[in-house]
């Protein structure tokens, strides 16, 4: 099999698959790295629940998730009933869900498996942990959705983006706000973080050129600052991207008068992945996407459907 | 049976003992959310409660790693007493429950070794484990011993069937031509049906064989959460510095207590508790001093370490012999009282009366806290002087906190707060004026909170006007005070 993720992820330890919307093509990104690293250890699980054969919110069929023999998966207990490998189970994490505690399981044969895994950070941490421990190589988290898949970045070292014409009907529109994403995902790690700090922003800047946003970083508060000057050539972090509210416009208008917006919490955006087919009836021209989304970030950008073959 | 409501366990400080303890496992902490006391009927088995956690505290130096092991091991343990009954209700149980089932095995494995160091030091009597080592057998026929939980080929000629062809299945749908993968696929399903029947079969022969160690399991999960108990009590006992009661027939010895909650309180503040000491037998006894004078904190405080040692605790005091009681009865007040719809001193009387119900039921200790306060003098007075007169012939130590005139003289024993006996007025009176400040606070700091026993007959200290004296009272009124003291 033709390598096209493998190498894209392989110096992430752990690695979250995020998605612009329902249908953008996670599932098919996943089993393709699965089956890319087939003889690996990986670890898997997922935010929350995913997986399921069809879609819940816009009940279209969804492929199924499936995992070649010793990977580790956690799970929901009434998840794990589902899945069709033979099973070691490995440890019981007392995580709770509306599925049930999230248990660790071997699989001891290939098979299908349905994700339910945690919805709270440091427990994904925990469990990210924990397969390192019991020997895998590499974590992948089936990961959350839109602008909620920007906390991924506190759990993962590695993001893989994927949007789809599901997300609206207007291309341009999906590249716009994909490439907003990518680019809050895609911030600065910062080197140095400012000393945290209760005076009022413009202050702080104007007296350091430099400042630790405490709290989100919305419109209301950028705009003044960049009309009263104080913002020149500054440099503005934030704890994580999902602290990041802000308009496209306002994230040019921060790259125009050379802003450094940077994250203390950094991870990596590795590629983006276009799905041309939406769940809902209509499709986009492959090339024209793929192009189009290219030009808009600094990664390589993948068509799943080319990927799934 | 003794039962204490949650405000009276926090009240007296008890709560604050609990939420110092830190049980490990499921089982040790139910022993403390749901404490129990040992009615006169256990004195055996508090006498050996009391001696082994005498002797676990007496070895916490030396056997602080095996404690810290025992503990970790502790923390380990899942509470499987659902999965046990479901057992033994015939139910087949699923890879997840006979996991932990294996794990519990496990742990208790583990347990024994440790046990075993620490009743080498501290001789523990009527505690032990049984060995898992057979029903480990059940769950792991190979004997690997791995924390995981599987069923191996080998459990069945049949599954070990079933398994290779899944394998082999498995290997033709990496490399089949896509055409042929559905095909594959549904094969595929069709022996992973098999694999979950002939599971299901061999996990419900693994429940038949394991059916038999169910009291053993059920016992080591009850041995468990004693041994968690125990350590963290032999803690405590480290930590307070506390005594084995002797165990008496009726009567009551507690010298040179403390008050764990408020010892670290004061401590906080740069303070000490002054220790209590009281010696009281069936009958009434009575404290009596001023106001801010600390009556409370005695009565709390007798109350907490008689409650402690009737658990099963050894108890803050440097001395301590203690009969075993069928109940105790608090009557504090407090502002709940008011709630009730009653008047204050209307509600007091009733749960005076349901209190007495039960102490008649049985050797008791029975508290009262400025019974009747919410009433005038006089009639106050009278109340709480017929109480204690049939205080003094019920089957209880009964003992009144009270500031009332001519109560203490009809009780069996009378004890007097320190207060402000030993203090010279005229030091306070010039820190005062140098220190200037809070007046309040600088006689609370002089005020001794300790007990003494009053011999024969003794009216309540005159505390209120050596205060007065010191905050500099008016003269002229001062020197009314004094005449009418003479009269």
């Amino acid at each position: 099999m033709q390598a096209v993720f493998k190498d894209l992820t392989a110096d992430v330890r752990t690695l979250s698959i995020v998605g612009m919307c329902k249908n953008a093509g996670k599932t098919t990104v996943l089993n393709r790295l699965l089956a890319e690293s087939r003889g690996r250890v990986l670890g898997l699980t997922s935010i929350g629940r995913d997986g399921e054969s069809t879609d819940i919110v816009t009940g279209t069929e969804k492929p199924g998730i499936y995992v070649s023999e010793g990977t580790l998966i956690a799970t929901a207990k009434d998840m794990l009933d589902l899945s069709d490998i033979t099973r070691e189970i490995v440890h019981t994490t007392g995580i709770p869900t509306p599925l049930g505690e999230v248990i660790v399981v071997r699989a001891k044969s290939a098979g299908n498996v349905q994700l339910a895994g945690p919805s709270i950070t440091s427990q994904l941490k925990g469990l990210s942990d924990l397969f390192f421990s019991l020997g895998a190589e590499q974590t992948i988290i089936d990961g959350a959705l839109g602008r909620k898949s920007l906390g991924a970045r506190a759990v993962a070292d590695g993001v893989i983006l994927c949007t789809g014409a599901s997300y609206d009907m207007r291309m341009e529109k999906v590249v716009a706000d994909t490439a907003s994403i990518f680019r809050i995902m895609n911030l600065k790690k910062a080197e140095f973080v400012p000393a945290e700090s209760d005076r009022p922003l413009n202050e702080v800047l104007r007296e350091h050129g430099e400042a630790l946003v405490p709290g989100a970083l919305t419109d209301a508060a950028v705009v003044p600052l960049l009309k009263s000057g104080a913002l020149k050539n500054a440099r503005l972090v934030v704890k994580d991207p999902s602290k990041v509210l802000l308009s496209p416009d306002t994230l040019d208008k921060l790259a125009i008068r050379k802003v450094s917006l940077e994250t203390v919490e950094a991870a990596k955006a590795l590629c983006v992945t276009v799905n041309p087919v939406s769940a809902y009836g209509w499709k986009f021209d492959p090339d024209a996407f793929r192009r189009a989304m290219a030009a808009a970030v600094n990664v390589p950008v993948i068509n799943v459907k080319e990927a799934a073959e | 049976m003794i039962s204490i409501g949650f405000d009276d366990k926090e009240r007296i400080g008890l709560r604050y003992v609990l939420d110092s303890l830190h049980p490990c496992s499921p089982f040790g902490q139910e022993r403390v959310r749901k404490l129990r006391f040992y009615t006169p009927k256990e004195r055996g088995a508090l006498e050996t409660e009391l001696d082994n956690t005498d002797r676990a505290a007496a070895s916490a130096d030396v056997l602080k790693q095996v404690y810290d092991r025992i503990m970790t091991v502790l923390c380990q343990l899942k509470d499987i007493r659902g999965s046990l009954q479901r057992l033994r209700d015939g139910a087949v149980l699923d890879h997840v429950e006979l996991f932990e089932i294996k794990g519990f095995l496990l742990r208790i494995a583990d347990l024994r070794p440790l046990f075993d160091r620490m009743n080498e030091a501290a001789a523990i009597e009527e505690l032990s484990f049984s060995d898992p080592e057979d029903a480990l057998n059940v769950l792991d026929p190979e004997q690997t011993r791995s924390r995981g939980f599987y069923i191996p080929d080998s459990a069945s000629e049949a599954l070990r069937a079933i398994r290779a062809e899944k394998k082999r299945l498995e290997a033709r749908l990496y490399e089949a031509p896509e055409a042929e993968k559905d095909a594959i696929r549904a094969e595929r399903t069709r022996v992973c049906a098999e694999e979950e029947t002939e599971e299901r079969a061999i996990r419900a022969g693994m429940c038949k064989a394991l059916l038999p160690f169910v009291p053993a399991m059920l016992a080591d999960a009850d041995a468990a959460g004693r041994l968690d108990f125990l350590i963290q009590k032999a803690l405590f006992a480290v930590r307070y510095h506390c005594v084995r009661p002797a165990i008496t027939e009726t009567a009551l010895e507690l010298t040179g207590m403390i008050n764990p909650e408020l010892c670290d309180l004061l401590q906080e503040k740069g303070r000490a508790f002054v220790p209590v000491s009281i010696a009281t037998d069936r009958g009434a006894t009575v404290i009596t001093g001023a106001n801010m004078g600390g009556k409370s904190v005695a009565m709390k405080t007798v109350a907490l370490n008689v409650l402690l040692f009737s658990a099963g605790f050894p108890v803050c005091a440097k001395r301590a012999k203690l009969p075993m009681f069928e109940s105790v009865q608090m009557l504090f007040d407090d502002a709940q009282s008011m709630q009730s719809g009653l008047s204050g001193f209307g509600s007091e009387i009733v749960r005076f009366n349901e209190a007495l119900n039960e102490v008649e039921k049985g050797y008791s200790l029975f508290l009262l806290d400025e019974f009747a306060r919410g009433t005038n003098p006089d009639e106050g007075a009278a109340i709480v002087q017929a109480v204690t007169r049939c205080l003094n012939d019920a089957n209880a130590i009964s003992i009144l906190a009270t500031h009332y005139d001519g109560v203490a003289e009809f009780a069996r024993v009378h004890y007097q707060i320190i207060g402000l006996r030993d203090i010279d007025p005229d030091a306070i009176r010039s820190e005062l004026s140098v220190s200037g400040g809070d007046g309040v606070a600088v006689i609370a700091r002089h005020m001794n909170y300790g007990l003494y026993r009053v011999e024969g007959k003794a009216d309540c200290p005159k505390d209120a006007l050596n205060i007065c004296r010191m905050l500099s009272l008016k003269p002229e009124i001062l020197e009314r005070v004094e005449q009418a003291y003479k009269q």
